[in-house]
């Protein structure tokens, strides 16, 4: 600790601060433009110049100073009051004064200094910047005549996001920010670089003229995409939702976000959403009062007595869930699931198994801190972006070591330090427990206390370094050294996601990652993790919950297979659009046709079309409840707007139906969770009051194992074809909901298979052509994309989109064989 | 005292007399505006559109909230009120959006005869506030 005076005032602060962060600290203001929290100092504005007693005779950037001891400061006399005004002065020569058109104009720190300072006048003269604006692409406004040339995009775009979008061209007075070759900006368009601009360089372009900064109301809510549990703050007005402000004070985000937090939100304001309730008479669904559509669903039940399958989607908030659960109850049945009933499976069954508990160990913002990072199977820069800058700033500051264990490179390759064990598809089991092995062999493992360890060792003895580096074509180094890394590191993570798209081999990986977790010792030790993330906003609550089959009951394939035989007499589907996303087309199908079908959904999906009744529901930024994010964190969904039409919240839908059971329901959300918290594990001493700004972490930072089993897993098997189709997600879209969203459906708006340039070249494919990709199961065809990012014979499909029809021919396996034919 | 009550009706048939009084014959006759009156509004027009940017200035100083905006983007890209509305009955011509207005988009008229039948009348839209006139309503 250091002490210092700032403006007479007494201060004691950590020994890196700057004299900026020390003087905030103390509530003292000084004025900034370039300056940002969470990036390396860099001075370049001069506007928070101040006076410090031992370096008397020129003004010092606090925003870059470190503060030492004794050191006396200054923030404010005659003299700075000037020099900040000429500094102004000078960046308002070629800034063109635009105000009025601009929407920044209220919210722009230039603007507001200069009021503060009141430069009315200025000294010099020169010539206003005239450059072309970026009118190319769909999301980010990219004005430089505004530019003040801070440098945070530049920044924020290389050390947060880690992309690089940006850097400064040119000299002296023609210095601008610029892309590469000027040309427009192609990137991942997570308008980081928006929210950091002081000024109105960079806007957003879908709220382009929409409103003034001061007109929005603005409300905390919970991103409701990923897993990644991100706050986003809802600019609205008018009933709509119009953009999304900046905010890192609250949430784990720290102010970041991804294009589908950022840009994904306009299909909340959709005018395709579903307003009215919907049965079906003489083969038509009309539209209808609730009183009857929820007549028709309790007498459909009712009829169908405890062969009703509920299926419920990840993104109903905790106490919607709850009531699913009442619901299930009310029912009498326990054939109860959700998304997919295969894709969690490692979590469920996998971590129950080896660790006793069904969560991530650890919290996100340790990640920061890790020396070794291992990320299986899926590029958390695409599926749970935010938490690949969390990865990336470990990497960056932090100097970890990251190990990929991928079946395509991705963005998480090419980071610093990062090591990519680029396997055959489908081997991602076999590379775990070659790493496992490794760990046991060279004697690194912490074996202390562990059950199953003989066994184990057993299994693992055909996965020696070499053995696995000959099936998966890894290099046996690189394993060997990523076992040595994750053993050595005092702070250590293992990555997993699960998701629809990638639901083979879920539990074995958790099994094994769990395995790899409790020989390093990761699992349940301070500073390190176990990180499982969900596909969904809400996949950790709806695991936290029960919405999983009870003893007796079906789990969804199951619900489906017994659908399809007849059986199961009628199905409910919340928030969910199988024929579209789950795996295996013609079991979804087959399965919809009979049973009396109930759908509750936004849109009119494609299995909506086939319900006896639709009920409409509505959005996340139109409702009150709680998520639960991958890392444990219980945060607040508060609603933004009015829902359209007569549409309601799944929790008011959920309510009329238990009143229509005879059962009774909680009257609002609040006590809903009140009374969810008494019968979850690990909510019971959490109320709404705990749940603050930045969330509340059931069961602690840590999560202690209940167990430490060791269960080995079977690896897989590669598949012996010359071209392989991978299934996944994309970054620009997360479900099947973002593609009623503008922003993420400017970039991406329809299917497309993407391939490597090597398997471009051979088939004479250029983007952008036709490719029928023929498969023992059916066929898919789409637009060629042609990148360097996969091996060469395997291709890459994102599940998202209901045209392609991938789901014909994915049913759930790890890897699909497949023979490209150009059209 | 006759003599001070003389006095007093002297004045009063004083005022009586042709040219001496003060009641202005309305309709027929007019009192002269003062330059710095505050009637009925105008939106100054360029060219091919309105001069008005749509910022929003005037109906955040608006103490009354009468004035409705929406701003849109035209061909050129350029913003512009797509709505621009007055609710003259709740107006209090104070003019305020007249001094907040940073391109001189607004002005107010003389026109001061703003009586009409239907509440519906007293809505003016951007057509009417352009098309308005000096002294006419």
């Amino acid at each position: 600790m250091v002490n210092l005076t700032i403006d007479g005032k007494q201060i004691t602060v950590s020994k890196t601060a700057t004299i900026y962060e020390a003087a905030k600290e103390a509530g003292i203001y000084i004025p900034v433009l370039c300056y940002a929290k969470k990036l390396l100092p860099y001075g370049a504005c001069r506007v928070c110049l101040v006076e410090v007693e031992q370096m008397k005779g020129r003004l010092i950037p606090s925003c870059t100073t470190p503060v030492t001891e004794g050191m006396v400061v200054t923030t404010m006399s005659d003299e700075i009051h000037k020099v900040r005004k000429t500094v102004l002065e000078f960046l308002l020569v070629n800034h063109v004064v635009e105000c009025p058109i601009c929407d920044k104009a209220g919210e722009c720190d230039l603007q507001d200094l200069t009021y503060e300072y009141e430069v009315v006048t200025n000294r010099f003269k020169g010539e206003k910047f005239d450059l072309p604006t970026d009118e190319v692409n769909p999301l980010i406004e990219r004005n430089m005549n505004r530019c003040v040339l801070c440098g945070k995009c530049v920044r924020v775009c290389d050390e947060i996001v880690g992309y690089g979008s940006y850097s400064f061209i040119n000299r002296g007075f023609e210095t601008k920010i610029a892309t590469a070759f000027d040309r427009g900006l192609n990137c991942e368009f997570c308008g980081q670089c928006i929210s950091m601009c002081p000024v109105g360089a960079l806007l957003p372009r879908p709220f382009k003229f929409k409103a003034r900064p001061w007109q929005l109301k603005e409300v905390d809510t919970v991103c409701g995409y990923c897993g990644n549990g991100c706050t986003i703050t809802l600019g609205t007005k008018d009933n709509e939702v119009q953009t999304i402000r900046f905010n890192d004070k609250t949430g784990v985000n720290d102010g970041n976000l991804c294009i589908r937090g950022r840009f994904g939100y306009s299909y909340v304001n959709s005018d395709q959403k579903l307003t009215k309730p919907l049965v079906r008479r003489d083969g038509q669904l009309v539209e209808t009062s609730w009183e009857e559509a929820i007549q028709a669903v309790a007498d459909g039940f009712k009829a169908a007595g405890d062969n009703v399958g509920i299926v419920s989607g990840a993104r109903l908030t905790n106490e919607e869930l709850f009531l699913v659960k009442n619901l299930s109850k009310a029912l009498g049945t326990e054939n109860l699931d959700h998304s997919g009933g295969e894709c969690y499976k490692g979590i469920t069954e996998g971590l129950k198994a080896t660790l006793g508990i069904q969560a991530s160990t650890a919290t996100f913002p340790q990640v920061e801190n890790c020396d070794a990072i291992l990320s299986i199977r899926s590029d958390f820069y695409e599926t749970h972006p935010v938490f690949g800058m969390v990865v990336n700033q470990a990497i960056r500051r932090n100097d970890a070591k990251l190990t990929v264990v991928a079946d395509k490179l991705g963005k998480f390759t090419k980071l610093p330090n990062a090591r990519t064990l680029l396997h055959k598809p489908g081997l991602e089991l076999n590379i775990i427990n070659g790493i496992c092995s490794v760990l046991l062999e060279e004697g690194l493992a912490k074996t202390d206390g562990l059950v199953g360890l003989d066994k184990l060792k057993k299994s693992l003895k055909k996965y020696s370094a070499d053995a696995v580096a000959t099936a998966t074509g890894v290099a046996a180094d690189a394993i060997k050294q990523a076992a040595r890394e994750l053993a050595a590191a005092e702070n250590a993570a293992i990555l997993l996601a699960y998701g629809l798209p990638y639901t083979a081999y879920s539990k074995e990986l958790g099994i094994a990652a769990a395995n790899l977790s409790l020989l390093t010792g990761i699992a349940g030790r301070q500073g390190s993790g176990l990180y499982l993330c969900g596909e969904k906003a809400n996949s950790q609550g709806a695991i936290d919950l029960g919405i999983l089959p009870g003893k007796k009951g079906l789990g969804v394939q199951q619900m489906f297979a017994a659908a399809g035989k007849g059986e199961l007499k009628a199905l409910y589907v919340v928030g969910e659009d199988p024929l579209v996303s789950y795996p295996d087309y013609a079991l979804v199908d087959q399965a919809l046709e009979a049973p009396f079908l109930v759908v509750q959904d936004l849109f009119m999906t494609a299995t909506a079309e086939k319900a006896d009744v639709v009920l409409p529901a509505t959005s996340f930024a139109e409702k009150n409840g709680t998520y639960t994010n991958a890392e444990r964190r219980i945060q607040q969904v508060r609603q933004g707007i009015k829902s359209k039409g007569e549409a309601k919240t799944d929790f008011e839908i959920l309510q009329l139906l238990l009143q229509a059971f005879g059962t009774a329901a909680p009257a609002t959300p609040a006590e809903a969770f009140a009374q969810l918290a008494v019968v979850t594990p690990g909510y019971e001493k959490v109320s709404l009051d705990m749940v603050g700004p930045q969330g509340y972490v059931w069961g602690g930072e840590i999560l202690q194992p209940e167990t430490r089993k060791l269960v080995s897993v079977v690896a897989g098997k590669a598949l012996d074809s010359k071209y392989q189709l991978l299934v996944g997600s994309a970054l620009y879209h997360s479900g099947t909901v973002s593609t009623h969203a503008k922003g993420p459906s400017a970039v991406v708006s329809e299917p497309y298979i993407e391939l490597g340039r090597e398997d471009a070249a051979e088939l004479s494919l250029a983007e952008g052509d036709m490719l029928k990709l023929r498969t023992a199961g059916g066929d898919i065809k789409a637009k060629v994309k042609v990148d360097r990012r996969l091996p060469k014979g395997v291709f890459f499909a994102p599940y998202h989109f209901a045209a392609l029809e991938l789901n014909k021919i994915y049913t759930g396996q790890p890897v699909i064989a497949v023979e490209p034919v150009k059209l | 005292m006759f003599k001070e009550l003389a006095k007093g009706l002297s004045i009063t048939l004083k005022h009586l007399l042709p040219g001496n009084t003060t009641t202005v014959q309305y309709p027929k006759e007019r009192l002269e505006i003062a330059p710095r009156f505050r009637g009925l509004h105008r939106l100054v027009p360029t060219q091919d559109r309105e001069k008005c940017v749509a910022c929003y200035l005037c109906p955040t100083v608006c103490p009354a909230k009468c004035i409705t905006v929406e701003s849109a983007e035209n061909e050129k890209g350029e913003k512009y009120p797509r709505v621009y509305e007055i609710d003259l009955l709740r107006c209090i011509f104070c003019g305020y959006c007249v001094e907040a207005c940073p391109v001189e988009a607004i002005e107010m008229t003389s026109a001061y005869e703003l009586a009409n039948f239907k509440r519906e009348d007293f809505a003016f839209d951007k057509e009417r506030l352009l098309k308005s006139q000096e002294g006419a309503a």
